[in-house]
């Protein structure tokens, strides 16, 4: 038995089981999670290390290097790149796509064990962390505070980060720029001297009254007593009157020769909110996990803190990223209920029947609920990409239930019993349902094959389209003519009203069938002209693609910015200050749009996290700006950030700036030039060139360069000879000058269960000055006293403030982004200009363009390929249906023309092409295709019949006019709202929207003339031919007289 | 003496042609759920291919001789519901059966 005839014969069993996919699909759909694009970061591992004191090159030679060397051996590793800074070393490591984000951190953690014995002895363990230093955090809060704010890193830390860090998929929780408390003492050298008292043994002497021993018991009668010798500070103050000895019968006390200053560190990394002080609160998620679920959980837990923290700490969003995710996915839902709409009403409007377009709209839920569950059962998300493909898809599920139905209807019209024709309607159709199917499955399958990122995204698009188009069909066999059978009723044509919707709509689709015949008829009679004229219009499609821009993905307008700017290589961070703060007023008083800036400006003594998201220096400042919504505002950030552009430019102070507009790693839209070599100086320079012939071009908007300008350093010159007189070693001299110049800290001060560090150190007067340095006093192995410049010299050089490696070369990049209105591909163009024209290039130089630009050309590579297989599935699979080579040539015909008017659609509209709108194109090919087959499927049944050539054409014509332009219309009007929507996150799709109308529309109208003419121009003289050809085969009836023959009755 | 009437059709109209023997208290017939056809003055052959899609029934049905005209006119009746579907029959003598 037949699906259709089980399916009509149980209407209930029929009803059931597909409830019983709504209620799964419904209850698959309310536990999708929501993300941005599918999972596509690759898995990442960093390793970061802080040694503190040691400057980037250091780091390189002594920890990078190392841990590189024991990481490289970690499997599945794809790429490990490292960045060197003064006084951290951060090796990224990115994986396989396939890995095991678990499994992978233990053998990095093994790695990094065998590594520890190879690492300077006094440095903390490596942190591993499961982040991509290159994604961005996905919160960014502003937290500002007046009372509690010399407390604020103490009290977010135990009141909010340890909350934070307890949501499941949260990398790390970070406040940077909050003031932080510790106790310094600052000692007087020329003082220590007179008592004859070293660095070393006060902050021994410190670390030794900070103790609480416990001493064993002591029992006296009946009681036991535990004994404890306490001498833990209780407070700060107790510290100074340390007693470190006596001297000429006078009791030396710590304030003799120091000062103690319980305060906020000195060196940190400032942060204004709004010009008030504060702090930025960072979140980052493990590269594996879901964004949305992440932000919304650590801002549940944000609202909960928020009981316990004292009142006049404020938070305030700089950036969420997740709201922008689920805006735009909200968007999208939007428009996909608006296409559902219009392909009711456009289905309505064709069959006139409320009845049969209820049948029709009933499998578009169907169809894109089982992509629902196919979502959840691989735990993908509702993402921008599963939902437009989702959009795509509703125009083509309605197709074969529409064939169905009208077949179905034909025979209920001739007056068969509903039941009956629902049986024998579908039977008569539902191979050829099935073989349509197969031509869209042969396009959007290949997609599923993609590797790398893009693959990711098409992977998703092309099993959706897949899954609900075979969902479609298979409905449109098995629950389309069961509910036709119930709902259609057999209807007395006389009794039609004159007046109702069904008679008006059909007479105005008969005038224009009617219409369509005479245009056939005229064009069959005017073949050439109208062939020549349609490749003519090819031609200069061709032509005029030339002038289309290409770009990755477009950009995201997400009311956020950030601004990079740098100033003069070592300039003091109060200057900094007074220049953020002048660049702060100018923006406000220029751009009204601006609700929030947050400056932050200086560096942090010990790196941290926050110091990875971005590059930081007493002289760089950074800007985080957050606008006023998106419908309040009538410029686009894109504009908005062109003006502070401009703003920048007007401070002569800043060396180098950048605007960036995306917040995503992935939206970076820059063509990325790599220069790989090993020499400093070199590298710098060709890449400074290569900057300065890029700025020639307008074109190009923001140039940065990964290797910021060299910094000043001092370096200590041991002469080994006078080392050895006086029985020391280079690291006794490093430990010594760490100890008097970073500080010497062994010891916590403890105040309600916190502890700070006691540093202890010469003050800042004795180590500020070269000559200062070199006075510093030094206890040789002798026990005498000598001055660091007697052991050698201090010279003055400059060395890189960070050192990038890539897969253990080391290497710096030149970021190229695009001016405001060009597209990424044009710069890339540039770039590799600039490679290829570049003369007397050093040696041991090479060049490597990267960045999207790299992903961009991977994905068109791709896309061509995946064109290229689409066109021979479809091929094969038509050749197949018609049993014919030439059949799907005349089809394919109609192709080309689909990219005229994807070409003229992006012209028009000024949309370059980005992969998205490509994937559009890509899917044409499957959509338009379909008209084609509809019209010569019924040429060739006409001709088979026996009807004269141009008869049979102009009646096909007529015939099947209303089911291309329906399905054409379904699709069309299904991507009309993607096109016009405005909302967040519409500049992704809306290439797609308007690339997708464009190529559909126009290749909907070029299919109805030119299939017609080719079919005519290649079919002259066929079936004349084959009737002798038969006659020959039939040789037996060659004596048969034809007088004998009967007169043939018609 | 019987007679055997050959019924040809559109299986669109299988259920009607079986109400139709049910009514006539016609007990015994041979059917053929699918078969080719076409018609002799005009309408649509019924192949089952690409080109005529649609498929014929057959039932083959030996009653008395007066059942024959009852038999007939329903089938014309049928028939002019509507001609596109196609039904004829045919009557055979039945010379001998046992």
């Amino acid at each position: 038995m037949s699906i259709y005839s089980t399916a009509v014969n149980k209407p209930i069993s029929t009803l059931m089981i597909f409830t019983a996919i709504l209620v799964l699909g419904i209850a698959s759909y309310l536990q999708l999670p929501v993300d941005q694009y599918p999972k596509m970061d690759p898995p990442y591992i960093t390793v970061m290390a802080a040694y503190p004191g040691a400057n980037a090159s250091d780091i390189e030679e002594n920890v990078t290097k190392i841990l590189e060397d024991q990481l490289n051996s970690v499997d599945e590793l794809k790429e490990m790149t490292s960045t060197s800074y003064d006084n951290l070393s951060v090796v990224s490591l990115e994986f396989e796509w396939e890995v095991n984000l678990d499994e992978a951190s233990n053998d990095v953690r093994d790695a990094v064990d065998k590594a520890m014995q190879d690492l300077p002895d006094d440095m903390d363990r490596p942190t591993i962390m499961k982040i991509n230093t290159s994604s961005m955090p996905i919160l960014i809060y502003a937290v500002t505070a007046k009372e509690s704010y010399p407390g604020l890193d103490k009290i977010i830390d135990d009141k909010l980060i340890t909350r934070l860090n307890r949501v499941d998929g949260l990398a790390s929780a970070v406040l940077s720029g909050g003031p932080e408390r510790v106790v310094y003492v600052d000692l007087d050298p020329n003082k220590l001297d007179a008592y004859n008292l070293t660095l070393e043994q006060i902050g021994s002497k410190i670390q030794a009254e900070n103790m609480d021993v416990a001493s064993g018991n002591v029992k006296m009668g009946l009681m036991d007593y535990s004994l404890r010798v306490e001498g833990e500070f209780e407070e700060s103050d107790q510290i100074k009157d340390i007693v470190l000895g006596t001297m000429n019968n006078r009791t030396i006390y710590l304030h003799d020769v120091a000062t103690v200053r319980d305060t906020v560190k000195d060196i940190t990394l400032e942060q204004t909110i709004n010009r008030r002080d504060g702090g930025v609160l960072m979140i980052t998620k493990q590269t594996d996990a879901n964004a949305v679920e992440v932000a919304e959980q650590a801002k549940k837990e944000i609202e909960l803190a928020k009981k316990e923290l004292p009142s006049d700490i404020q938070f305030q969003i700089i950036s969420d990223n997740s709201r922008f995710i689920i805006q735009s996915v909200d968007n999208l839902q939007e428009t996909l209920l608006y296409a559902l709409l219009f392909v009711v009403i456009v289905v309505f409007l064709f069959l006139g029947r409320w009845r049969a377009t209820f049948i029709i709209a009933l499998t578009i839920p169907i169809s894109l609920i089982v992509a629902f569950i196919y979502l959840f059962a691989t735990g993908e998300s509702l993402n921008m990409i599963s939902l437009s493909s989702l959009s795509i898809a509703i125009g083509m599920v309605v197709d074969d239930a529409i064939v169905v139905l009208e077949n179905v209807t034909k025979h209920i019209d001739r007056g068969s019993r509903p039941r009956e024709a629902a049986k024998y309607g579908t039977n008569e159709v539902w191979l050829s349902v099935i073989v349509t199917t197969l031509v869209t499955v042969a396009v959007f399958f290949p997609l599923t094959l993609v590797t790398g990122m893009t693959g990711i995204i098409f992977k998703q698009l092309g099993w959706i389209v897949c899954i609900t188009i075979i969902t479609s069909t298979i409905t449109a066999i098995s629950l389309t003519p069961m509910l036709c059978s119930q709902l259609l009723k057999l209807q007395d044509k006389t009794k039609l009203k004159k007046h109702s919707f069904y008679a008006m709509s059909s007479r105005a689709l008969d005038k224009l069938d009617a219409f369509y015949e005479r245009l056939i008829n005229w064009v069959l009679h005017h073949k050439t002209v109208v062939i020549c004229s349609m490749f003519g219009l090819f031609g200069v499609s061709v032509f005029m693609a030339r002038y289309i821009q290409t770009d990755f993905m477009p950009m995201n307008d997400q009311s956020e910015m950030s601004a990079y700017a740098k100033m003069q290589s070592g300039q003091r961070v109060e200057e900094t200050k007074r220049v953020a703060l002048a660049i702060d007023s100018v923006i406000r008083a220029r751009i009204p749009e601006i609700n929030l800036i947050n400056l932050s400006y200086g560096t942090e003594e010990e790196a941290s996290t926050a110091s990875l998201m971005n590059t930081t220096g007493s002289n760089i400042l950074n800007m985080r700006i957050r606008t006023v919504e998106r419908e309040e505002r009538d410029r686009s950030v894109f504009e908005i950030a062109d003006q502070m552009r401009a703003i920048f430019k007007e401070f002569p102070e800043i060396v180098e700036f950048t605007v960036s507009t995306g917040s995503m790693g992935f939206a970076s839209n820059t063509a990325d030039i790599e220069v790989i070599g090993h020499d400093f100086a070199t590298t710098t320079a060709v890449a400074q060139r290569i900057s300065h012939e890029a700025s020639k071009f307008p074109a190009v908007g923001d140039i940065k360069i990964s290797r910021d300008d060299d910094k000043m350093e001092l370096q200590v010159v041991l002469d080994q000879d006078k080392l050895a007189q006086h029985a020391l070693t280079t690291a006794e001299i490093g430990q010594y000058m760490r100890n008097r110049v970073y500080g010497f800290r062994n010891t916590k001060f403890k105040e309600d269960g916190e502890e700070y560090d006691i540093i202890v150190r010469l003050d800042e007067k004795y180590r500020s000055s070269i000559t200062d340095v070199e006075n510093i006093l030094i206890t040789d192995g002798h026990g005498q006293k000598v001055r660091l410049k007697e052991l050698g010299h201090i010279r003055e050089y400059y060395s890189p403030p960070t050192i990038e490696r890539k897969n253990k070369q080391r290497l710096l990049t030149v970021s190229l982004s695009p001016a405001a209105g060009v597209a990424l591909g044009e710069v890339a163009g540039i770039a590799q200009n600039i490679i290829d024209n570049m003369e007397d290039v050093p040696q041991d130089v090479t060049f490597y363009i990267g960045g999207s630009y790299e992903d961009q050309q991977e994905s068109f590579g791709s896309l061509i390929m995946l064109l290229l297989l689409s066109l021979m599935l479809v091929y094969i699979v038509m050749a197949a249906q018609f049993e014919s080579f030439k059949m799907p040539f005349i089809i394919m015909m109609a192709i080309p023309f689909a990219f005229t008017g994807v070409v003229l659609a992006l012209l028009m509209t000024h949309t370059s092409l980005s992969v998205v709108a490509a994937l559009g194109a890509v899917m044409l090919v499957g959509i338009v295709t379909k008209n084609g087959i509809v019209l010569i499927d019924f040429i060739n049944l006409l001709r088979e019949r026996g009807v004269p050539l141009y008869e049979a054409i102009a009646k096909a014509c007529r015939s099947r006019l209303r089911p291309v332009l329906m399905t054409s219309l379904t699709t069309i009007l299904g991507m009309v709202p993607m096109a016009l929507s405005s909302g967040e996150g519409s500049e992704t799709w809306k290439p797609m929207g308007i690339a997708v109308i464009g190529g559909m529309v126009f290749s909907t109208l070029i299919t109805l003339i030119i299939v017609p003419a080719i079919y005519a121009a290649t079919n002259k003289s066929g079936n004349r031919n084959k009737e002798k050809k038969l006659a020959k085969q039939y040789l037996f009836m060659e004596g048969v007289e034809e007088e004998t023959l009967p007169a043939v009755t018609q | 003496m019987k007679k055997a009437v050959f019924i040809a059709y559109n299986q669109a109209l299988t259920e009607r042609v079986d109400y139709i023997l049910k009514q006539l208290n016609i007990k015994g017939f041979t059917q053929w759920p699918v078969v080719n056809g076409a018609g002799t003055f005009g309408g649509e052959p019924r192949m089952g291919t690409h080109t005529w899609p649609e498929m014929n029934s057959a039932t083959l049905t030996v009653v008395e001789e007066e059942m024959v005209p009852l038999l007939l006119k329903y089938v014309q009746k049928l028939d002019e519901v509507n001609k596109e579907n196609g039904i004829r029959a045919f009557v055979w003598d039945i010379t001998s059966l046992y």
